[in-house]
C-alpha cells in the first residue's frame, strides 16, 4: 500500500518532468514536417495531415474494431508468455543446472529472428489468431524468462542465511526476503517483454491475418495510402508510449530501487 | 562580534573588496540601486507615454515608424538596464575578487544611460545617429565591463557575454537598417532580437534561479539543494534559437510551427528542476513566481506555433507578447524584487505586494496576448492591458525605493 501511494504522490513530478522528452518529440515532428516539404505528400504526409487522418480514424468505429482486435491478440500473447517466462524462469533460477541447461536454449530463442517464426507459425496454424498469438508469446517469452531466471539466480546468499537462522514462516520469507527482490528484476523484464509483444504482433498481422492494425497497414500499403499508414504507426507508438512511459515507467523506478 | 563576523560572511558572498570612495550616496552605493530606480520609474513612464502615442494624444511620429521603434525601445532601451543592474550586481559574485563599479563611474554610466533614452523620445528632432551612437555606446561599455567573463579561462559564464555580443551586433544591424545602409525589414531584425533576449534571459535566470532558490530555501531551513541543470536551459537556448533563424528565414514554413510548440515545451522543461529529491519547494512564492516566468515565454512560443499550424487564427504579434510582456516583464521584475530585497541586506520576502505584482503582469499578459480571442473589446484590452501592467512597478516603487534609497539593513556596506 505504501508502495503503490509514494508512485501516486511521486507521478506529479514525474510526469513534469516529461517536458524536455515532449520537447525532443516535437523538434522530431518538425523534422518530418521538412521531410514531406522536400518529398511531398505522396512519400511522407505532413504532420499534420496525419494527426487529421488520425483523429478522423479515432471516430470510425471500424478502426476501433480492429484496434480491438490487435489488442486482443497481443495481451493474450503477452499474458501467456508473462506466466510461462515468469514461472519457468523463477524453476529455472532455483536450480543451478536448470539455469545452466536453458541460457543456450534462449540464446537461440533469442537469435532467432521473429520473421522466421512468423513462416514457421504459418505453416503449422495457418492464417489466423493462432498464428499472431504464438509470434507474439515466442519473441516475448524469453525475455521475461531471463529477467525471471536472474532475479532468482542474483538472490543474495547471506540474505537466506538470516532468513532461516531468524527462523522465518515460509510467507514472510517469500514476501519479504524474496519477492521485492525478485520483483525488481521481473516487472523490467515485463516491460520490455510488452514492447515486444506490441511490436511484433503488428509485423505478425501484416504477414499473416486479414484484420487488425496490422492488416490495415497492409491495405493503407497497397493503396498508396500513406496518411492513414503514418496515422496506424502514430496508433501504435503513441499506445506504447502511453503505456510504458505514463504507466509503467514510474512503477519500474520504483520497484528498480529495490534491488540494493 | 560573533554577529559581525557572521554579517561580513554574508557580504563576502556579494564582493570580496568594497571601493573606498567617498560620500558615496545610498543610491551610487551599488550598481543594481540607481537602474532599479530610473527603471521603475521609466516602465511606469514610458508605459504610460506609449499610451498616449497609441491612443494619438501626443504626436511622436518616430520617423513615421512608431510600431518599429516601440519594439526597439521594449527590448533595447530596457535590456542595457537590465543587463548593468544584473553584471554590476552579479559580477562580484560570480568573480570573486571583481571590485564593485559604485559612486561617480555609476553615476556617469547611468547618464549615459538617461541620454540613450532621451536619445531615442526626440529620435524626430535628434536624428537616428545619436540614437544610435549613445546606445550603442552603452551596450558596448557593458560588453567591455562584462570582458572578463568571456576571457575567463574556465568559461564557466561565457554564454552570457556571447549573448550580449550577438545583441550588440543585432542592435547595430537594426541601426545600419535604419539609416539606410542595410535593406532587412527593421521589424525582422527586431524578430532576432527578441530571440537573442530570450537567450540572454534564459542564461541568466539560470544563475538568478540558483542564487534564489537556494538562498531562500537556507533561509526557511528546507534541506536540500536547487540545482538549474545546464542541458534542460541549453536545449531551450538551442529551440529559441532554432525557432528564430528559422521564423527570419521562413516565416510561414509549417516546420516553424511545431519548432514553436517543441520551444514551448523545451522552456518549460527547465521548471521541472523545481522538483527536489526530497523536499516539496512548489508552496514557495518565489518558486511560483520564477516559474510563471517560464510558463509564460514558453506559453508564447507554443501559441506562436499553434498560429503557424492553424490557419483559423491570425495573432501571432499578439502572441509574441506572452514573451515579452509576459516573460520578459516579469524577469525583469523578478530580478528587481530579489536583488532589492537580498542586495539591500534583507531576507527574501514574499508578501501582498510581491504576489500583487507577479499576478497583475500575468492578468496584464493575458489581456494583451489573448486579444485575437476578444477582437472586439480589442481597443479596451490594448489599453487597459498597458495600465495594468504598469501598477506593478508602481508598486514596486512604494516598496523597494525606501530600501534603494538607504545604506543596507545590515549595515555592510554596498
Amino acid at each position: 500500500m505504501k508502495f503503490i501511494l509514494k508512485i501516486l504522490k511521486d507521478f506529479p513530478a514525474y510526469l513534469w518532468s516529461g517536458w524536455g522528452a515532449v520537447a525532443s518529440i516535437l523538434l522530431f515532428i518538425a523534422c518530418w514536417d521538412v521531410g514531406n516539404q522536400v518529398y511531398g505528400d505522396l512519400v511522407l504526409p505532413s504532420p499534420l495531415e496525419t494527426f487529421k487522418t488520425l483523429s478522423l480514424m479515432l471516430q470510425d468505429d471500424a478502426v476501433w474494431r480492429e484496434i480491438n482486435i490487435t489488442l486482443y491478440r497481443a495481451s493474450l500473447g503477452f499474458v501467456l508468455s508473462l506466466l510461462l517466462g515468469t514461472v519457468l524462469g523463477l524453476i529455472a533460477g532455483f536450480f543451478a543446472t536448470a539455469s545452466m541447461m536453458s541460457r543456450p536454449i534462449v540464446t537461440i530463442l533469442v537469435g532467432m529472428p521473429p520473421i522466421a517464426w512468423i513462416v514457421l507459425a504459418m505453416i503449422w496454424f495457418g492464417m489466423g489468431d493462432e498464428t499472431v498469438i504464438f509470434t507474439v508469446v515466442v519473441a516475448a517469452f524469453p525475455i521475461i524468462f531471463v529477467g525471471a531466471l536472474q532475479g532468482t539466480r542474483t538472490l543474495d546468499g547471506d540474505l537466506k542465511e538470516m532468513a532461516d537462522s531468524f527462523d522465518l514462516p515460509w510467507h514472510m520469507k517469500f514476501l519479504d526476503v524474496y519477492f521485492p527482490h525478485i520483483f525488481s528484476y521481473v516487472f523490467p523484464a515485463w516491460v520490455s517483454g510488452l514492447g515486444m509483444a506490441w511490436k511484433i504482433v503488428v509485423m505478425a498481422e501484416l504477414l499473416a491475418t486479414s484484420d487488425g492494425i496490422g492488416a490495415s497497414l497492409a491495405v493503407a500499403r497497397s493503396q498508396l495510402d500513406t496518411p492513414t499508414a503514418l496515422a496506424l504507426v502514430v496508433i501504435m507508438i503513441g499506445s506504447l508510449m502511453f503505456i510504458e512511459y505514463i504507466i509503467l515507467e514510474p512503477i519500474k523506478r520504483e520497484v528498480e530501487l529495490w534491488r540494493d | 562580534m560573533e554577529n559581525k563576523e557572521e554579517q561580513n560572511l554574508h557580504a563576502t558572498n556579494h564582493y570580496l573588496h568594497y571601493p573606498d570612495e567617498k560620500n558615496v550616496p545610498a543610491y551610487l552605493a551599488y550598481g543594481f540601486r540607481p537602474v532599479f530606480l530610473l527603471l521603475s520609474l521609466y516602465m511606469v513612464l514610458s508605459m504610460l507615454l506609449w499610451g498616449l502615442v497609441w491612443s494619438g494624444m501626443i504626436n511622436i511620429p518616430f520617423m513615421n515608424d512608431t510600431l518599429t521603434w516601440h519594439v526597439y525601445e521594449m527590448l533595447f532601451g530596457i535590456l542595457t538596464a537590465g543587463v548593468m543592474a544584473f553584471l554590476s550586481t552579479g559580477l562580484p559574485e560570480l568573480f570573486p575578487g571583481t571590485v564593485p563599479f559604485i559612486g561617480k563611474r555609476l553615476k556617469y554610466v547611468m547618464i549615459l544611460w538617461i541620454l540613450g533614452r532621451l536619445s531615442f523620445w526626440f529620435i524626430d528632432i535628434t536624428g537616428v545617429y545619436i540614437a544610435a551612437i549613445l546606445n550603442l555606446l552603452m551596450l558596448g561599455w557593458l560588453i567591455w565591463f562584462a570582458k572578463d567573463v568571456v576571457l575567463d579561462k574556465l568559461q564557466r559564464h561565457a554564454s552570457l557575454g556571447y549573448a550580449l555580443v550577438a545583441l550588440f551586433v543585432i542592435e547595430t544591424w537594426f541601426f545600419a537598417a535604419q539609416a539606410g545602409f542595410a535593406q532587412t525589414p527593421a521589424m525582422d531584425i527586431l524578430k532576432i532580437a527578441l530571440g537573442a533576449h530570450v537567450v540572454l534571459i534564459l542564461l541568466a535566470m539560470r544563475r538568478v534561479n540558483m542564487e534564489a532558490i537556494n538562498e531562500l530555501m537556507e533561509d526557511k531551513e528546507i534541506d536540500d539543494i536547487y540545482i538549474s541543470r545546464p542541458p534542460l536551459t541549453n536545449l531551450a537556448v538551442f529551440t529559441v534559437i532554432l525557432y528564430t533563424l528559422i521564423e527570419f528565414l521562413y516565416p510561414e514554413n509549417s516546420a516553424l510551427g511545431w519548432l514553436g510548440l517543441a520551444t514551448g515545451a523545451a522552456i518549460l522543461a527547465i521548471t521541472s528542476d523545481y522538483n527536489l529529491e526530497d523536499k516539496f519547494i512548489w508552496n514557495q512564492p518565489y518558486v511560483l513566481y520564477l516559474s510563471a516566468i517560464f510558463v509564460l515565454m514558453g506559453s508564447g512560443y507554443a501559441l506562436m506555433g499553434w498560429d503557424i499550424l492553424n490557419d483559423d487564427i491570425y495573432g501571432i504579434n499578439h502572441f509574441r507578447h506572452f514573451i515579452t510582456a509576459g516573460g520578459y516583464g516579469l524577469t525583469y521584475l523578478m530580478v528587481m524584487i530579489i536583488i532589492g530585497w537580498v542586495h539591500t541586506g534583507r531576507h527574501l520576502t514574499a508578501n501582498i505586494y510581491t504576489h500583487l505584482m507577479v499576478v497583475l503582469i500575468i492578468i496584464a499578459t493575458l489581456m494583451r496576448g489573448l486579444i485575437p480571442f476578444f477582437e472586439a473589446y480589442a481597443s479596451e484590452l490594448y489599453l487597459w492591458s498597458a495600465i495594468v501592467w504598469t501598477i506593478p512597478f508602481i508598486l514596486y516603487i512604494k516598496v523597494f525605493f525606501r530600501f534603494l534609497l538607504a545604506p543596507r539593513a545590515d549595515g555592510i556596506k554596498g
